[in-house]
C-alpha cells in the first residue's frame, strides 16, 4: 500500500491532537450515550403492543449497544469538508501527494477510535450493573466477526452518504440541512435509533430494510443479537453492498464534478 | 485539458491559459436580498484572460501586477489547484490538474503560514508527516532536515505548538516543510507577507542560497518590490488577466523609471543655480534637499553640486520600485505608455 505510512502518521497525529482536548472528548461521550438512554427508559416504561418482539431485555441489550455501534460507524466528514471548500484550506490537500480526503477520513476514524476509550468501560460496566435484567439466551458467540464485519460495511455506508452529501460543499455553502434530511432525521428512524427496527410494521419494515440506514446502526446488532436467520443476514450484505456501490459511484461523480468548479479561496 | 504537445525544454508552458469565474452578485437592501432570492444573479469575472509564457528549468520568475491581476489564479492553476477555463497549461510535462503523484511529488506551493503546517502540532511533527507522505528515505529525511533548520535558523521552535510561533517562525518553518520533498518547482505567493524587514531579508537570503544549491524554478508573487528585486532576474508583469510585460527586471526598470533620486546636505539653506537640464528639486527640509534627475545627467549634477563647496552629503538612488509598479497601474495614461514603451 503506498500511502500505508502515510496513513498511519495522520492517524497518530490526530491521536497526539484528540489527547490535547479532553474537555471536548467527554462532551462527546455525553452526546452519543444520553440520546440512547433516554429512548431505551422510555421504552421500558410504556406498554408494549401485541406482537412486539421485543421484551424489556430486549430493549435493553439493544439500546447498550446502540452508543457503540453508532459511534463506530459515524461520519463526520460532512461538517469538515463543506468548511474546507469555504475558506480554502482544501488546496492543502489538493497539493499533496496524497489522497485528498483521507485525511478528513481518518480524522473522523480517530475520533470514533478515541470515543471507544469511553465507551467500552461505559458497556461493560452497565452490563455488569443490570445483567440480572439482561437474556444472553438469545447470543450466539460465532456471530461476533460477522456483526463486526457489518460494523465495518455499515461504517463504510455511512462514509460514502455523508461523503457525497459533503461533497455537494463544493456547490452548497451549507450542507448541514441536507445532511439532517438525508442523514439525520431517516437515519435515526429508520435505522433503528429511536425505535428498533425489528418492532417496526411488517410494510414499514421491509421498506427499512431496503434503504441503507439500517445497515448503519441496527443490522450489525440485529445480528450479535442473534435475532436473524443466515439468509437474512446474506440478504443484509447484499442491500449494503448494493447501496456502498451506488454511493461510490455518487462520490466519485460529485468530486469529479465539484473539482472542477473549486475556487480555492482563501487557504 | 489536452495537452498537444510535450515541452520538454520549459519547465512551465502556457498558451492562451485562462480561468474565469462566476461570482454571485447583490445589491444592498432587504428588497434586492429577496429578488436576489427569486432571481440569483451571476457575473463573469475573467481572473486571467489569456497567458501565455515559457519559464525554463531553474529560472526565478517574479509575478507583478496589482490586487486582482490574476497572480494568484495563475499560480493555484500551474500547482493544479484550480482547472483551467480555457488555454494549454503544462509543468514539469504534467497537466497540473491531473494531480499525478509524479507531479505532486515534485512541486511547492507556499501560500501563507499555514499551507502545510499542521495548526496543533509542533513543526517538527509535521516534517514527519511529511516525510511519510512524500515517502522520504529515513537518512535524506534526516539530512534535509538538518540542512534547513541550520539554513533557516529554526532549531529553536522545533518543538512548540504552532499556533503558538511568531509569524516570522511560522514562515521560516513553512519554507522548511515545502522544502523537505526537495521540490523542482517551488510556487511562492507573497513569501514575506506581515514580515518585518529583518525576517524578509532573511527570508531572500535563504531563498537565494537555498536557489544556488539545489536550482528548483521558482515563481514568485510579491507586493514587496525588494522580494523581487532581489530574487528575480526576469519578470512577468500582468494587469486584468492578460500579461503587459516579460523579461528582464533590470529592462523594466530602465524603460520605466528614467530617473535618479538624489539626496543632498548641503551647509546652506538656498539651493545653488547648477545649469543642468531636467534637473527638478521634490522636496526640501532645511538644508537636506531632493532632487530628480534624468540618469544621463547624474553624474554632471554630482560633480556639479561637489565644485559648489557646499555640499556636506550626497547619496544617489534609484526611484523605488513599488512606485513605479504602482504609478504604473493607477493611472491609465501611465499604462498605456508602458505598453508603448515595451
Amino acid at each position: 500500500m503506498l500511502h500505508l505510512k502515510a496513513h498511519a502518521a495522520i492517524l497518530k497525529a490526530y491521536l497526539k491532537i484528540m489527547l490535547t482536548y479532553r474537555g471536548m472528548m467527554i462532551l462527546h461521550l455525553f452526546r452519543v450515550v444520553l440520546m440512547p438512554l433516554v429512548i431505551a427508559t422510555a421504552w421500558l416504561s410504556i406498554e408494549k403492543a401485541d406482537g412486539n418482539p421485543y421484551e424489556n431485555s430486549d430493549y435493553l441489550l439493544y439500546y447498550l449497544l446502540v452508543p457503540l455501534v453508532m459511534n463506530l460507524t459515524n461520519s463526520r466528514s460532512v461538517f469538515r469538508f463543506p468548511v474546507s471548500v469555504r475558506d480554502g484550506t482544501l488546496s492543502r490537500e489538493l497539493i499533496k501527494p496524497y489522497p485528498p480526503l483521507m485525511n478528513i477520513v481518518i480524522e473522523s476514524f480517530t475520533n470514533n477510535l478515541q470515543m471507544l476509550l469511553y465507551l467500552v468501560p461505559f458497556t461493560l460496566i452497565s452490563v455488569f450493573v443490570f445483567q440480572s435484567h439482561f437474556d444472553f439466551s438469545f447470543l450466539n458467540y460465532k456471530l461476533v466477526p460477522i456483526s463486526i464485519l457489518a460494523i465495518f460495511f455499515g461504517a463504510l455506508t455511512r462514509l460514502l452518504i455523508s461523503g457525497s452529501i459533503a461533497l455537494t460543499g463544493f456547490w452548497l455553502e451549507d450542507v448541514t440541512t441536507l445532511n439532517l434530511l438525508l442523514n439525520g432525521s431517516i437515519w435515526a428512524l429508520l435505522g433503528g435509533m429511536i425505535i428498533p427496527v425489528a418492532t417496526f410494521p411488517e410494510k414499514i419494515r421491509q421498506i427499512a430494510e431496503l434503504l441503507p440506514y439500517r445497515y448503519m446502526l441496527s443490522f450489525p446488532i440485529e445480528i450479535f443479537s442473534g435475532r436473524l436467520t443466515t439468509l437474512a443476514i446474506y440478504k443484509g450484505f447484499a442491500v449494503m453492498f448494493f447501496w456502498i456501490i451506488i454511493f461510490s459511484f455518487t462520490a466519485r461523480f460529485i468530486w469529479k464534478r465539484g473539482i472542477k468548479i473549486y475556487s480555492a479561496y482563501g487557504g | 485539458m489536452k495537452i498537444s504537445t510535450p515541452n520538454c525544454d520549459n519547465c512551465v508552458f502556457t498558451e492562451e491559459l485562462g480561468r474565469d469565474f462566476n461570482i454571485r452578485q447583490k445589491s444592498q437592501g432587504l428588497a434586492a436580498s429577496i429578488k436576489n432570492f427569486i432571481r440569483p444573479s451571476y457575473k463573469l469575472v475573467e481572473a486571467v484572460r489569456s497567458l501565455s509564457m515559457r519559464i525554463g528549468f531553474g529560472e526565478i520568475v517574479g509575478f507583478l501586477g496589482p490586487n486582482g491581476a490574476g497572480k494568484t489564479t495563475t499560480l493555484k492553476m500551474l500547482s493544479g489547484l484550480l482547472f483551467p477555463s480555457r488555454g494549454k497549461l503544462e509543468v514539469l510535462g504534467h497537466s497540473p490538474f491531473s494531480r499525478e503523484r509524479e507531479f505532486l511529488s515534485q512541486i511547492s506551493l507556499v501560500m501563507g503560514q499555514k499551507q502545510n503546517l499542521w495548526w496543533d502540532l509542533p513543526p517538527i511533527e509535521t516534517f514527519e508527516i511529511h516525510r511519510s507522505i512524500y515517502n522520504l528515505d529515513e537518512k535524506d529525511f534526516k539530512g534535509r532536515i538538518e540542512e534547513l533548520i541550520d539554513m533557516l535558523e529554526i532549531s529553536d521552535c522545533l518543538e512548540t505548538q504552532t499556533r503558538k510561533l511568531s509569524l516570522g517562525q511560522r514562515m521560516r518553518c513553512e519554507l522548511a516543510v515545502s522544502l523537505l520533498h526537495r521540490p523542482k518547482v517551488l510556487f511562492l505567493d507573497e513569501p514575506t507577507i506581515g514580515l518585518d524587514i529583518l525576517m524578509q531579508k532573511k527570508i531572500r537570503k535563504f531563498l537565494l542560497d537555498y536557489h544556488a544549491r539545489f536550482k528548483p524554478t521558482i515563481l514568485l508573487t510579491s507586493h514587496y518590490m525588494d522580494d523581487v528585486a532581489a530574487l528575480a532576474k526576469r519578470v512577468i508583469v500582468i494587469n486584468n488577466g492578460l500579461k503587459i510585460y516579460d523579461g528582464l527586471l533590470s529592462d523594466l526598470t530602465e524603460k520605466m523609471r528614467p530617473e535618479k533620486i538624489i539626496t543632498v546636505i548641503l551647509n546652506s539653506e538656498t539651493f545653488p543655480k547648477i545649469e543642468i537640464p531636467n534637473v527638478n528639486i521634490v522636496s526640501q527640509e532645511s538644508n537636506l534637499f531632493r532632487l530628480k534627475a534624468p540618469r544621463e545627467n547624474v553624474g554632471k549634477l554630482a560633480a556639479a553640486l561637489y565644485n559648489t563647496g557646499l555640499t556636506i552629503d550626497l547619496t544617489i538612488e534609484d526611484t523605488p520600485l513599488e512606485d513605479i509598479i504602482g504609478n504604473l497601474f493607477t493611472e491609465k495614461s501611465n499604462f498605456q505608455q508602458f505598453r508603448t514603451n515595451v
